[in-house]
């Protein structure tokens, strides 16, 4: 996002919206840090700018993933689902991604509210990949820019800043205490904070053993959640 | 994306108040020329008066508005509805599971609470997602009641100045709480935000900053 200085008149109207709290007022003159600004767009999408002095440059290279990981109205081309993760859950009535006995677990970086750079997303894939049985998700944008199946990212985006970045692997429900350790091992590793959960097929009877695994390891979970209720058609053929 | 996931409570009875209705389709299933049933989602659970309501795709009824919204549904919309209250919840599910629109119905809330809805309704929940809170650098958030809002936008666009700069604002009587609270919506573009909630969190900072309370 860029300024156009022709139109500003730095009255700072814009500086409370911005998520990364990259524009400030310096000596008078309204200013955006690009080296911190995600290009989620959250400053123009508001309105507040009396001139409209506000701007997208053409965002080239490396640089463009600030964008489609953090402008949630852009179609990502990875997933083709607005926003920056997947369906995951979401519609697993009707895909059956997530089968019983597995868990799909989830570690969003940089939310909420601090964003994060993608050397930070590499860390922590890397520290979960052992334990990712069924390996990363194939249609996750950071997936995309793995090198390999070890959380490695590509050398030219480590620098490359996001709102948020998440990265999703499948395991096994059993192993839902070890993957938890690595990641709660890993945190001090990270200059930035992340959101973690995991999600699964309920047994016909209801019940989640991956949350009775987290559980037993000592980890608490929040009391709010997301269910798919499985009214979705066709439904998922099961074992 | 677990956009609407990770919304933040001080307790259990600080999120009873906050559930998220949404539909989606399958991309590599069922999604293809499905657009319609959308708008069969929208009649169903604008029924029961949602206080915030909103296409991923086209924006919500703060920023867009109704019209707009519901003349723009297309294969791969997420659509929200935002409600107060379990009765209502079960109310909702129980006309989407008799309306058989196809589409994958999600519930943002309670996890228990949530299952005793779907009961309600003669439903099974199908899968569940845990949020397990925030690691990490946490000295780098703001003040608990700040998160209470922001969260409400899974995406990230509610930035930590803003709220602080409305809650001084309605502190100082230049706006109220309700005014802040919609100013808020509207730029959560996907409509999960909850605007009755945040009235009672901003009403909340605001009485803290009239009492000398810092608000980080």
């Amino acid at each position: 996002m860029l300024i156009d200085k022709t139109k500003c008149v730095n009255c700072g109207q814009c500086i409370p919206y911005c998520p990364m709290a990259c524009i400030q007022k310096k000596d008078g003159i309204v200013q955006i840090d690009l080296d911190e600004c995600v290009e989620c767009e959250a400053c123009r999408n508001a309105r507040v700018c009396p001139r409209d002095a506000l701007y997208m440059q053409k965002l080239e290279g490396t640089r463009i993933l600030r964008s489609q990981f953090s402008n949630p109205l852009i179609t990502h081309p990875k997933t083709g689902v607005p926003g920056r993760g997947t369906e995951e859950m979401k519609t697993n009535d009707v895909t059956g991604r997530f089968k019983r006995g597995r868990a799909g677990v989830c570690i969003e970086l940089g939310r909420p509210g601090t964003g994060t750079r993608l050397k930070d997303v590499q860390t922590v894939a890397m520290a979960v990949a052992p334990y990712a049985k069924y390996g990363f998700e194939p249609h996750n944008p950071v997936t995309a820019l793995m090198v390999d199946a070890t959380g490695k990212l590509r050398e030219d985006v480590l620098q490359e800043k996001t709102l948020s970045a998440i990265v999703e692997i499948e395991v096994d429900q059993k192993d839902i205490g070890a993957v938890l350790d690595a990641i709660s091992k890993v945190q001090k590793d990270v200059d930035t904070v992340f959101s973690v959960d995991f999600a699964g097929r309920l047994e016909r009877d209801e019940s989640f053993p991956a949350k009775i695994v987290a559980q037993k390891a000592g980890y608490k979970l929040s009391p709010n959640g997301k269910t798919n209720v499985g009214l979705g058609k066709p439904l998922a053929k099961e074992e | 994306m677990s956009h609407t996931l990770h919304r933040y409570g001080i307790n259990e009875a600080d999120l009873q108040d906050d559930y998220v209705v949404f539909a989606i389709a399958a991309q590599t299933v069922n999604a293809k020329g499905i657009h319609p049933q959308f708008r069969e989602f929208e009649k169903i659970v604008m029924k029961y008066n949602p206080v915030n309501y909103g296409d991923m795709r086209t924006g919500n009824k703060f920023n867009v508005g109704m019209e707009t919204v519901g003349s723009s549904y297309h294969d791969n919309s997420i659509v929200h509805a935002v409600f107060t209250d379990e009765a209502t919840v079960t109310k909702v599910l129980k006309d989407l599971y008799e309306a058989n629109l196809d589409l994958s119905i999600v519930v943002s809330g309670l996890t228990d609470h949530t299952a005793a809805c779907c009961h309600g309704a003669g439903i099974a929940p199908h899968t569940v997602e845990h949020s397990m809170g925030i690691w990490g650098k946490t000295d780098r958030l703001p003040s608990e009641d700040v998160l209470r809002v922001s969260t409400m936008c899974g995406h990230g666009m509610l930035s930590f100045n803003l709220i602080k700069d409305l809650a001084q604002k309605v502190a100082k009587k230049r706006m109220t709480s309700q005014q802040a609270a919609e100013k808020l919506a509207g730029l959560c573009h996907c409509g999960v935000f909850n605007p009755v909630r945040a009235v009672r969190i901003i009403d909340k900072i605001a009485a803290d900053i009239n009492a000398g309370v810092e608000i980080k």
